[in-house]
């Protein structure tokens, strides 16, 4: 993965430039060891390391707005960091930039139950909000895997999901208000208590923007009151298309369930030798299918769901009558990362989505893939969404087992777009995906995207080389075809 | 009026109108030429033949249609289906007095949101993607067919309720839902609006899940056939299975006994009223739509009252209000002054009885530092300035 040219003059600035940040926050909020740094050279996609040019830890959202006007005077480079769980690199630090790290904003500002929301500062963690209302009753939908770390101001950066984002959305569905400072340092509010822009609808184009158009310092999130009763169905079959059929069948059933997921015989195995939660081991798919809402209507649903799974020809399912049972349903689900972490030295999470229909002829193609590039994939899938999160399995101690698994991921996201899907459900372009994205987007559509970009950061100073595969300067990016003729747009070289 | 086809006799119509330094006006059937600002195009540009449904799949919760498709053929689709637009689009032809509820298009292009809008999101939360002409005269798109995505910018945020200021979208890529099998309504007679916020603010915390919450006046709640003793009516209305929604309601009727349940078809009914503001079609002078945090709609309704005479009513648990009162500036400036003393919002000019939008901004005007910001949007997309421009903000 080659990123932008570092900036050596800025480089060589180094010291000036700690010396400088150190007029702006306190002298201990700006880390330049370099074992400081160390701490901050990855995120969650830890295949890539690269020192920062020095760590900058604000305060105050005055202190962030200070930062910024300094480095966008001094054309210094800024990457925006949360808790660091991106998967996609979102967050990699860059040889000639300063690395702007939230982790001081942790103060839940405000809870609001007459106005159903909190405030709260972007280096809270996810879970965080949920424990702040959990004991009235209420609680914070989106729940991306890492959300006992994740931090929601990198939950809006990214537009995280989770496994109940079929009927309760993404981050973006759950936002009300975020305040906003921007590469000039200017401190601007989003929306607010009240619901829908009535102008341009800029928070919702700064959630999933992956830190490339301003740094979120505050965010207003809708909570909800926690459904009254949540059960869960296991259900298992000896084959994946009638496993696709049936989460179809629910759908088509006029039923939404709080979530629909689904693992293949790897998966299921790996996770049963790691839980023990009673998966079927010969199965070949498995669904986890959970119903939330008050009692009589979860109890009615979940033997409707029973029926559309048995006439789809499950070969067994199981009901959970407790709490214990539900949670152990989930157990072996949510522990199959590091289960397939057990039986493979190494693993890469992919993560695109294909329209549902398609399952069965996506896995015939991993399975060709599979024995293509000499490397296992176990599959669990958000099903009800058609997210897929492949994983691939290979050691890196074996000279070319990374670029192979690298190059498996690489087809499956091509076979995601060319199903008709996208490159990336929840996890973000960031570093991982930005040379893909020439499949999904021709040239014109990727421009247009980054003329938003110019119009918060003309400069791209902020998060450059993630997302995009090429970067255009503005002023090009700016320039009309008025003559429907062919007005060359140089490119700049590839990074 | 130049009529086109597709997006790319649209190209060559902007490409045009760009060397000829023209500003073009967009509009299909021009049912919400009323909102916004009064604005002098060159030409307009009819889009109307942008129609027809292209992909429906209702197993995927997917639907792909042109965006100049009418509503009431969109809403045909998804009926046979037993769907809907979660986001229950409102049909104001009668307050803005036009003929029908438009078409799928213009709905985005408000992003117009009816009831539902509370708990289940608005119609920017729907689009998931969109193939467009951008006033550069160059073909885009955004987004995708699938229901969860995060590649590249949520283009499709933005162009909701953009007005038609930014691009022309052509094919529109929405998510759909299952229509519940059933709902009623719970009133519950309050003393005030006060006291009704509280009640709904009540049943939101707890788990009984309403998903509308709506406050009428006793004379306004009078105009849509319902008559029941108390100043201010609170109500909720329950969807789901039949079951589900019988429990619930049983459970409310048992914990307040005030309260009065209208069963599905005069539910329906009046959601129908709340959602098309039919409530206030007949009333005199402005109408405005405001939305502000759902706890602040007694406070901001109070300051008004002292200054004016009007009718309203909320919906969203107070969160959006509909108020028809004076004419003329003053009446949209005490809003905006009661929005920026109770947590900010945005108040917004629905029907002009007079001449009201040459005195204030029918939009809500925005800071310097955010016009600043939206010009540069603007400009991003249109630099010229070729679609419906000024039909937001003057200069954008």
């Amino acid at each position: 993965m080659q990123m932008p040219e570092p900036d050596q003059a800025v480089i060589d600035r180094r010291e000036t430039i700690c010396r400088d940040l150190r007029e702006l926050v306190a002298a201990d909020c700006v880390i330049d060891s370099v074992e400081g740094r160390r701490a901050y050279d990855a995120d969650g996609l830890s295949a890539y390391r690269q020192l920062p040019l020095a760590v900058v830890l604000p305060e105050t959202v005055e202190q962030i707005a200070a930062v910024m006007k300094y480095c966008h005077s001094e054309g210094i480079k800024v990457v925006p960091r949360g808790s660091g769980t991106s998967l996609s690199g979102g967050a990699l630090p860059l040889a000639d930039a300063v690395l702007v790290g939230l982790g001081k904003f942790n103060r839940i500002l405000e809870v609001d139950y007459a106005n159903r929301c909190v405030v709260a500062q972007p280096g809270v963690t996810n879970l965080a909000i949920t424990h702040a209302v959990q004991a009235d009753g209420f609680y914070y939908a989106p729940d991306p895997s890492s959300q006992i770390a994740c931090s929601v101001g990198g939950n809006v950066a990214e537009n995280s999901g989770g496994i109940h984002c079929l009927k309760y959305g993404l981050t973006t569905n759950n936002l009300l208000g975020i305040e906003l400072v921007t590469i000039d340092g200017e401190i601007l509010r989003l929306g607010g208590k009240h619901l829908d822009a009535g102008d341009y609808d800029l928070m919702g184009v700064m959630t999933g923007s992956e830190g490339l158009l301003g740094i979120v310092s505050e965010v207003t999130l809708r909570i909800l009151q926690k459904p009254a009763t949540q059960r869960a169905l296991l259900v298992g079959f000896d084959d994946t298309g009638s496993a696709a059929k049936a989460v179809g069948d629910v759908i088509g059933a006029g039923i939404i369930p709080a979530g629909m997921e689904m693992m293949d015989g790897l998966a299921i195995n790996a996770a049963e030798d790691f839980a023990n939660a009673g998966y079927p081991r010969g199965a070949a798919a498995l669904l986890i299918i959970e119903l939330d809402g008050p009692e009589i209507e979860v109890n009615t649903l979940i033997d409707r769901v029973a029926k559309i799974m048995d006439s789809a020809g499950a070969s067994s399912l199981k009901v959970s009558n407790s709490e214990e049972e539900r949670n152990l349903f989930w157990a072996g689900r949510k522990s199959a990362f590091p289960a397939v972490g057990r039986i493979s030295p190494d693993y890469l999470c992919m993560d695109g989505t294909i329209p549902r229909r398609r399952l069965p002829d996506m896995m015939v193609r991993m399975a060709s893939l599979s024995q293509k590039y000499g490397l296992r994939v176990a599959n669990v899938f958000h099903a009800g969404d058609g997210n897929l999160h492949p994983l691939i399995l290979f050691d890196a101690n074996q000279p070319d087992e990374l670029q192979r698994a690298e190059d498996f991921g690489a087809d499956i996201l091509r076979a995601c777009v060319e199903m008709g899907g996208v490159l990336t459900g929840e996890h973000g372009v960031g570093v991982e995906k930005r040379d893909l994205m020439g499949i999904q987007f021709t040239e014109d559509d990727m421009k247009q995207q980054q003329r938003l970009k110019c119009a918060f950061d003309a400069d791209h100073l902020l998060n450059p080389g993630k997302v995009f595969p090429h970067l255009h300067r503005c002023a090009e990016l700016g320039r009309l075809h008025v003559h429907k003729g062919k007005m060359p747009f140089p490119d700049l070289p590839r990074f | 009026m130049i009529n086109v086809t597709g997006l790319d006799d649209a190209a060559a119509v902007i490409a045009d109108a760009m060397e000829q330094q023209q500003h073009l006006g967009v509009q299909a059937m021009a049912t919400k030429a009323a909102l916004g600002r009064d604005a002098n195009y060159d030409e307009m540009i009819n889009v109307s033949a942008f129609s027809g449904i292209i992909d429906y799949q209702p197993d995927e919760l997917i639907l792909t249609l042109r965006a100049g498709t009418p509503m009431h053929e969109v809403e045909s689709t998804l009926a046979s289906a037993n769907q809907m637009l979660a986001f229950e689009v409102p049909d104001l032809h009668k307050i803005l007095a036009s003929k029908s509820a438009g078409t799928i298009g213009g709905v985005l292009a408000i992003n117009a949101s009816g009831p539902r809008r509370l708990t289940a999101g608005a119609a920017r939360d729907y689009l998931l993607g969109f193939d467009a002409i951008s006033g550069r005269g160059e073909r885009f798109k955004s987004g995708g067919k699938v229901m969860k995505n995060v590649t590249g910018y949520d283009l499709s945020k933005l162009i909701c309720g953009s007005y038609g200021t930014l691009a022309i979208f052509d094919e529109v890529t929405l998510k759909t839902l299952p229509k519940p099998e059933t709902n009623i309504s719970l009133l519950f007679p309050c003393d005030d609006l006060s006291a009704a916020v509280a009640r709904i603010a009540g049943i939101f915390a707890s788990p009984h899940e309403p998903n509308a919450a709506a406050i009428l006046p006793q004379a306004i709640a009078a105009k849509a056939g319902v008559n029941v003793a108390g100043a201010m009516l609170a109500i909720i209305r329950l969807e789901g299975i039949d079951v589900s929604v019988a429990d619930r309601a049983a459970h409310l009727l048992a914990a307040y006994k005030e309260c009065v349940k209208l069963d599905t078809d005069a539910s329906t009914a009046l959601w129908q009223q709340i959602r098309d503001v039919d409530l206030l079609a007949d009333a005199d002078g402005d109408i405005w739509k405001l939305s502000c945090a759902p706890a602040s709609a007694p406070a901001i309704i109070a300051t008004l009252f002292d200054q004016f005479d009007f009718q309203f009513f909320a919906d969203w648990a107070g969160g959006l209000l509909w108020l028809a009162g004076p004419s003329g500036a003053e009446f949209g400036m005490a809003m905006r002054s009661a929005l920026a003393a109770n947590f900010n919002g945005h108040a917004q000019l629905i029907r002009d009885s007079g001449n009201s939008k040459d005195a204030i901004a029918p939009l809500q005007p925005l800071s310097s530092a955010h016009y600043a910001l939206h010009k540069r949007v603007k400009s991003a997309f249109d630099p010229r300035s070729v679609l419906n421009f000024g039909r937001m903000h003057n200069g954008i």
